[in-house]
């Protein structure tokens, strides 16, 4: 029988959600076309070509190589493009990601990205039209509600910080409103304004964003509800231990 | 160094919104606070706001967030730098304390958290020295904004004249 991965154990939503995002089988709510995304990402204006660090690999005359054989490179890396960057941050008031599994869902389902997982942002770098790729994925489906998570290059202040009263996550530089029932960017992810507004859909409701989120909350799914993560999780934490401390026991 | 120090039985409160107020909310809530007898001194806090983008890319660039904006409290003018996290007060008894309470259910439309404890310092540090000498008015104590510059009157006084 053909190994299907598990990726994350337990049986409540949030344990089914976190599932999903892993393994890329994730809903896709919202439309958000090439030029909208190029501008709030703000590395190059929308329409121009990519730029480029290097001629495409089939004019380099790379020397023959067996890893060459086995990896095919990304579209990104064969044209050579620029290492840019995409980063998001998701409020813990039920945001429908968090940093790890955000990079998660990178590092399993895309290639040639590199993730980077920290406490309240996660960033990933990739070539751009690879980075882009990720970005569009991770915009336009469940990973995202347009009012609980943001895109934000610099000055992330926010994800922990209680919602304001509009219940789109705060925003020191203002990037993102609510304008009727819609979320509308109108500063591109370092906070520079940008030439059009950018519609990002309708934020998810309380109860949707409940439903959707993968974090544990004990006003939503408490982490303590999850017997099969406890045991897994303490599973890992013993038998790391163990093996770091006295191999030979085990 | 003289005592700046103040040593009263006043109740010092903080109101602590489920969500970060906006500058409307914030002007009605405060208004009411202020028109009540009995309300010493109060300050907001909460997540700074710039004026412009601080770092990255976009240094510089104006941020006009709709959070920062003038609110008219007790008929001054009072420049919001932060988007209202949070309410400290100092009041006269226990009565006040449920009037402000009876406010704050009328006003807000989630939960807060409502609480009396030591939330403004009541002995002068020496920051507090450096900046406003020796023989500081003991009712400023605590009321400065510890990022502000004095040169932008970091503190906002509300009926000064009323109570000389």
């Amino acid at each position: 029988m053909a190994y299907k991965p598990q990726f994350y154990p337990g049986a409540t939503s949030v344990a089914e959600n976190r599932r999903k995002h892993m393994s890329g089988k994730v809903e896709k709510l919202r439309d958000i076309s090439d030029d909208d995304l190029t501008l709030v990402l703000g590395h190059r204006a929308p329409g121009s070509d990519y730029p480029s660090t290097h001629p495409p690999l089939a004019e380099m005359g790379e020397p023959d190589d067996s890893i060459r054989q086995l990896v095919e490179a990304t579209p990104g890396a064969k044209a050579g493009d620029r290492v840019r960057y995409v980063q998001f941050v998701d409020s813990m008031y039920n945001g429908p990601s968090v940093p790890y599994f955000r990079s998660y869902n990178a590092a399993i389902n895309f290639r040639g990205v590199d993730p980077g997982t920290l406490s309240g942002r996660q960033v990933v770098e990739a070539r751009e039209r690879d980075m882009e790729q990720l970005a569009k994925f991770q915009l336009e489906t469940e990973m995202t509600c347009p009012a609980l998570s943001s895109l934000r290059g610099a000055t992330v202040h926010g994800h922990s910080l209680r919602l304001p009263e509009d219940g789109v996550m705060f925003d020191m530089l203002d990037r993102a409103r609510k304008e009727g029932n819609n979320i509308v960017m109108h500063k591109d992810q370092v906070g520079r304004p940008i030439d059009k507004k950018v519609n990002l859909g309708k934020p998810m409701s309380d109860e949707e964003a409940a439903k959707r989120t993968t974090i544990y909350r004990v006003d939503n799914v408490a982490f303590r509800d999850d017997k099969e993560v406890i045991e897994w999780v303490h599973r890992v934490f013993d038998q790391r231990t163990i093996y770091g401390f006295k191999p030979m026991n085990v | 160094m003289s005592d700046s120090s103040r040593d009263t039985d006043y109740l010092q409160l903080e109101i602590y919104p489920g969500r970060l107020l906006n500058p409307d909310t914030a002007e009605v809530l405060l208004n009411e606070i202020a028109e009540l007898d009995g309300v010493i001194r109060f300050f907001v806090h909460g997540p700074r706001i710039p004026k412009t983008v601080p770092y990255g890319p976009a240094t510089g660039e104006t941020v006009n967030h709709p959070s920062r904006r003038v609110i008219m409290v007790a008929g001054q003018e009072m420049d919001l730098e932060v988007s209202v996290g949070g309410i400290r007060l100092e009041v006269t008894d226990a009565d006040v304390k449920e009037n402000i309470r009876e406010i704050c259910d009328k006003l807000l439309p989630f939960s807060y958290e409502f609480r009396e404890g030591l939330f403004i310092p009541t002995t002068q540090t020496v920051t507090d020295y450096a900046k406003r000498g020796p023989d500081a008015d003991p009712l400023l104590l605590g009321m400065t904004d510890p990022k502000g510059k004095l040169r932008n009157k970091p503190v906002c006084i509300l009926n000064k004249k009323d109570s000389e």
